[in-house]
């Protein structure tokens, strides 16, 4: 494979289509955060460990590090930034985010809202025992992962109430 | 003028209070903009090519291939450098300009950068570094600092031959007749490994020059002594380099002194145009690392359990190149003292040159590895007596108005306080709950001292508009401590305005000086600059609207961002600068840590060695499996002295955020050399603490002074020191397993219990 070739795919980014040359080799998040400028998906591993670049992709939580561009054109992808709406109106996860102070440096906080979201897609009676297993591949160097349980509890009790 | 006739709100308090970042939402839905998103016109990429071997020579550098790939402008390697007149002065370095952009002549540890390969696109700059083939003659090495201490040892660097990297020296009292009268002599050695702290933002910079000009934007805790030292580089003044730095995406001190930043100017210059480079992971695990350490302590002790006499022997490993350590080891002797007083005292702390990643700033740097150590060994006295370690804690710490090792009398001390507190938290008194089968339980505590050395400056300028905008330039740097928000918050409340209208500006050298963003320091001197720079700013308020109101300035007051006249009447602060026909009113402030000359003398440290006292405690219950040696840590506590606090919520995480960080040296942290390369520069098998690692019971305490005007303490690093002692002390009081070297791994832990710790 010819490192540097380059194709045209179409990529589908929080329902919006975005034509995008890229190359053979090209994981998903140099794509989304240097062509595309979703700052939120960010490479800090690039070894699927750390889950700064964490996106849905058809509502699974993926690690776009992992992917190549070419794997996953026409499919949806879904980044923190899509969340909000145009508006400026944080989703759910978010605001209990901002609520709770859950975020220092913040370079992983994208990444976890991400998680937190499709986690709670897929089973809206998820415990917070279980969105902390779910949490279990989004590492924070920080150490804001008290807040974030405190962000979790409040989606898990208010969902609830 | 008149009277103001909006009805100003009363601002709302700005001190105590949990008021959010102001930019909350741009770091939760990831919009926030670091220095990795920056990006200037025209630049090009560079990728380092780095050295495979621990010592060698270059003999030659081919960079034929690399030039003619694609896209690849120019390859640069230390010769180049080293004979360019652009970079008329090559080493650099705050303590010994030891160090070059790139290695000249020689390489000095596995990683050591070698060339830069500048392309069009960072792609290409890969592709072309790839290309590059260098000869070496491999030498000799060494990365055990105590082999480095061996007559005949490999050197590193001719001018230093013995491969010092600084000795310090303090002594009071009679250390050997003490030694001989005590009641009981314990001595053991400990030792820290080396370890990363792992920013997840990478080191990352961009240099332009226009003519004689440097422009430089750099993810770094320093902005001001990347100025200084890049000035000297190349030969400019100082206010030809301008600084700038947005917030980081991690620091830890990884971004303290100075990274990539020489390598960067240099290129820029050489080639005329505008250079970003951004290292790759495992090259960031190869640019800085904690200091490895060993300690040896000997501890006398009376008959009542006092302490009345303590020798201590430190050696950290520098690494290849002194980045700070000549002058760290001085903090890392006055840090090894502990929060204990001692009448008779020795203690040694010096740095040695070894083929290793280059040691420097770590979070609770030159504290953690002393803490490790005399707090282990503070358990292993109780144990030695039969007696409670907390109450030979309390026996034996140091109270307000003690005179610490160097002489200095100590106060707004409150160590007993805080060890109170966490032992009180834990439930020191109550028995052990025993563990699952197989397994033991119990409670481990640690409390230490960290010190604001004397001799550093911080400036800030606190500017009024007439738009009502209250602007804060500064050059501390936001990390994720909240400094945008705490600086903001500490204007608002010296000001009396409302914390909404105040916007903390990114650093940028060519408005203000900050020594740096480190050690605990940035809310404490920022609160005295701000208060200065707020003073000077209401003074001329008040002036302004007298010479308008035609009144005695003496006569007005300050209430919630307005001037009061004696009639009442308001006179809000915009309206005022308005009217006055000004753009905005400016103060500023500095707060200038006094001068010391304790370390005047190396070998003989004395006197104030602290600016003021930063105190931690933990506390940890943990289960440990006796089958395998896992611990699992059940519940911790941390307590730090914040004098006054800030932030509520704040303050808590960087307790809390402290004790989690320091999870992970304590309990798997390590970076492994195998013949002197580190095999585990990545995050797969070099592991961090993950949601899981958190126990379930993690909680903390901020005390407080009820004196208002109480200094406000810096809350960053408090408790990580604490965390390794306080789970080995654990893990011993549970399975009679004392172990003295860091990571506390299954293995070593294992070991411990069958009695067989290797010393």
């Amino acid at each position: 494979m010819n490192h540097a070739s380059v194709s045209a795919v179409t990529l589908v980014v929080n329902g919006d289509e975005h034509q995008v040359e890229v190359m053979a080799d090209e994981p998903l998040v140099r794509t989304l955060n240097d062509r595309l400028g979703f700052s939120s998906v960010r490479a800090t591993c690039a070894m699927g460990i750390c889950g700064t670049c964490t996106v849905q992709l058809d509502g699974a939580v993926v690690s776009s590090c992992l992917l190549l561009t070419r794997q996953v054109a026409g499919r949806s992808i879904t980044t923190s930034e899509g969340m909000m709406s145009d508006d400026g109106t944080l989703s759910r996860v978010q605001q209990a985010f901002v609520d709770h102070g859950a975020y220092q440096c913040a370079y992983c906080i994208p990444g976890m809202v991400v998680t937190v979201d499709a986690c709670l897609s897929e089973d809206p009676d998820a415990s917070i025992e279980e969105i902390r297993e779910y949490l279990a591949g989004n590492l924070c160097r920080c150490g804001a992962y008290v807040s974030v349980l405190e962000a979790i509890a409040d989606l898990v009790e208010g969902g609830r109430g | 003028m008149n009277a103001s006739t909006d009805t100003l709100a009363p601002a709302r308090p700005a001190l105590g209070v949990s008021l959010p970042m102001p930019d909350a939402v741009e770091r939760v839905v990831g919009t926030l903009k670091y220095t990795v998103d920056h990006s200037i016109e025209g630049m090009v990429h560079g990728k380092l090519v780095r050295s495979p071997y621990p010592h060698a020579r270059i003999l030659d550098v081919d960079t034929t291939g690399a030039q003619a790939a694609d896209g690849v402008l120019r390859v640069i390697t230390g010769a180049h450098i080293a004979a360019a007149a652009e970079v008329p002065n090559p080493l650099f370095g705050l303590a010994r300009r030891d160090q070059a952009p790139l290695a000249i002549d020689k390489v000095r540890y596995a990683g050591d950068p070698v060339a830069l390969v500048v392309a069009d696109t960072p792609a290409n700059a890969r592709i072309g570094a790839a290309s590059v083939l260098i000869d070496y003659e491999e030498l000799p090495f060494m990365v055990d600092p105590e082999e480095a201490l061996v007559p005949g040892a490999p050197v590193l660097h001719d001018q230093w031959p013995g491969n010092e990297c600084g000795e310090w020296r303090l002594e009071s009292g009679n250390v050997d007749e003490a030694m001989a009268r005590a009641e009981h002599v314990f001595e053991s050695t400990y030792t820290s490994p080396m370890a990363s702290p792992v920013p997840f933002e990478p080191h990352v910079a961009i240099a332009a020059w226009d003519s004689d000009r440097l422009d430089m934007w750099t993810a770094t805790q320093w902005p001001s002594a990347v100025q200084q030292e890049l000035a000297h580089m190349f030969d400019i003044d100082i206010e030809q380099v301008r600084v700038r730095t947005f917030p980081l995406g991690g620091g830890y001190g990884a971004k303290s002194q100075l990274k990539i930043e020489p390598v960067v100017g240099a290129a820029a210059r050489m080639m005329g145009r505008p250079v970003r480079l951004e290292l790759e992971r495992d090259e960031v695990f190869l640019t800085i690392a904690k200091h490895p350490a060993n300690m040896r302590i000997r501890t006398g002790v009376d008959s009542a359990g006092l302490f009345v006499v303590r020798e201590i022997d430190l050696l950290y490993n520098g690494g290849a190149y002194a980045v700070l350590t000549p002058k760290a080891v001085a903090q890392g002797l006055v840090r090894s003292v502990g929060p204990y007083g001692f009448p008779n005292i020795r203690i040694r702390s010096r740095g040695v040159y070894t083929n290793t990643v280059p040691s420097g700033s770590f979070r609770g740097a030159m504290t953690n590895q002393c803490a490790f150590a005399y707090e282990s060994h503070v358990d292993e006295i109780a144990a030695g007596l039969g007696v409670d370690p907390v109450d030979l804690r309390l026996q034996n710490l140091l109270n307000d108005g003690d005179r610490f090792a160097s002489g200095q009398v100590m106060h707004d001390v409150h160590f007993p306080e805080l060890i109170r507190d966490v032992a009180e938290t834990i439930g020191w008194e109550e028995p052990d709950v025993p563990g699952g089968s197989g397994k033991a339980r119990g409670k481990g505590v640690g409390v230490i001292l960290k010190t604001t050395p004397p001799g550093s400056r911080t400036e800030v300028r606190v500017e009024v508009r007439a738009d009502g905008r209250v602007l804060v330039h500064t050059s501390s740097v936001d990390m994720g401590q909240g400094v945008r928000g705490t600086l903001a918050q500490l204007t608002a409340h010296h000001l009396g305005v409302d914390f909404d209208q105040v916007s903390v500006l990114d650093p940028d050298t060519a408005e203000t000086f900050d020594s740096m963003t480190a050690g605990s320091r940035t809310t404490f001197v920022a609160d005295r600059a701000i208060r200065q720079a707020c003073e000077s700013v209401r003074e001329q308020l008040s002036q302004l609207a007298a010479k308008k109101l035609q009144v005695d300035p003496s006569d007005l007051g300050h209430e919630s961002g307005a001037v009061v006249g004696l009639s009442g009447s308001r006179h809000s602060y915009s309206e005022i600068v308005g009217g006055a026909g000004l753009a905005a009113v400016t103060g500023d402030g500095a707060h200038q840590s006094s001068p010391s000359d304790a370390l005047d003398d190396p070998l003989d440290v004395k006197g104030e060695v602290a600016e003021h006292w930063h105190q931690g405690a933990v506390a940890v219950e943990v289960e440990v499996d006796l089958e395998t040696g896992k611990v699992e840590l059940l519940r911790c506590h941390g307590a730090t002295w914040a004098g006054r606090v800030v932030n509520p919520v704040r303050a808590r995480q960087q307790s809390e955020g402290s004790i989690i960080f320091g999870i992970g040296p304590a309990l798997f942290e390590e970076l492994i050399l195998v013949d002197g390369q580190v095999s585990n520069p990545n995050m797969s098998d070099y592991m961090i603490p993950s949601i899981l690692d958190v126990p379930i019971e993690l909680t903390s305490a901020s005390l407080e002074s009820t004196d208002p005007d109480a200094d406000i303490h810096g809350v960053g690093e408090m408790t990580i020191p604490a965390v390794a002692p306080a789970i080995a002390n654990a893990i011993a009081r549970a399975a009679d397993a004392r172990v003295r070297h860091l990571p506390l791994t299954p293995e070593k832990v294992l070991r411990a219990i069958m009695g067989a710790e290797q010393e």
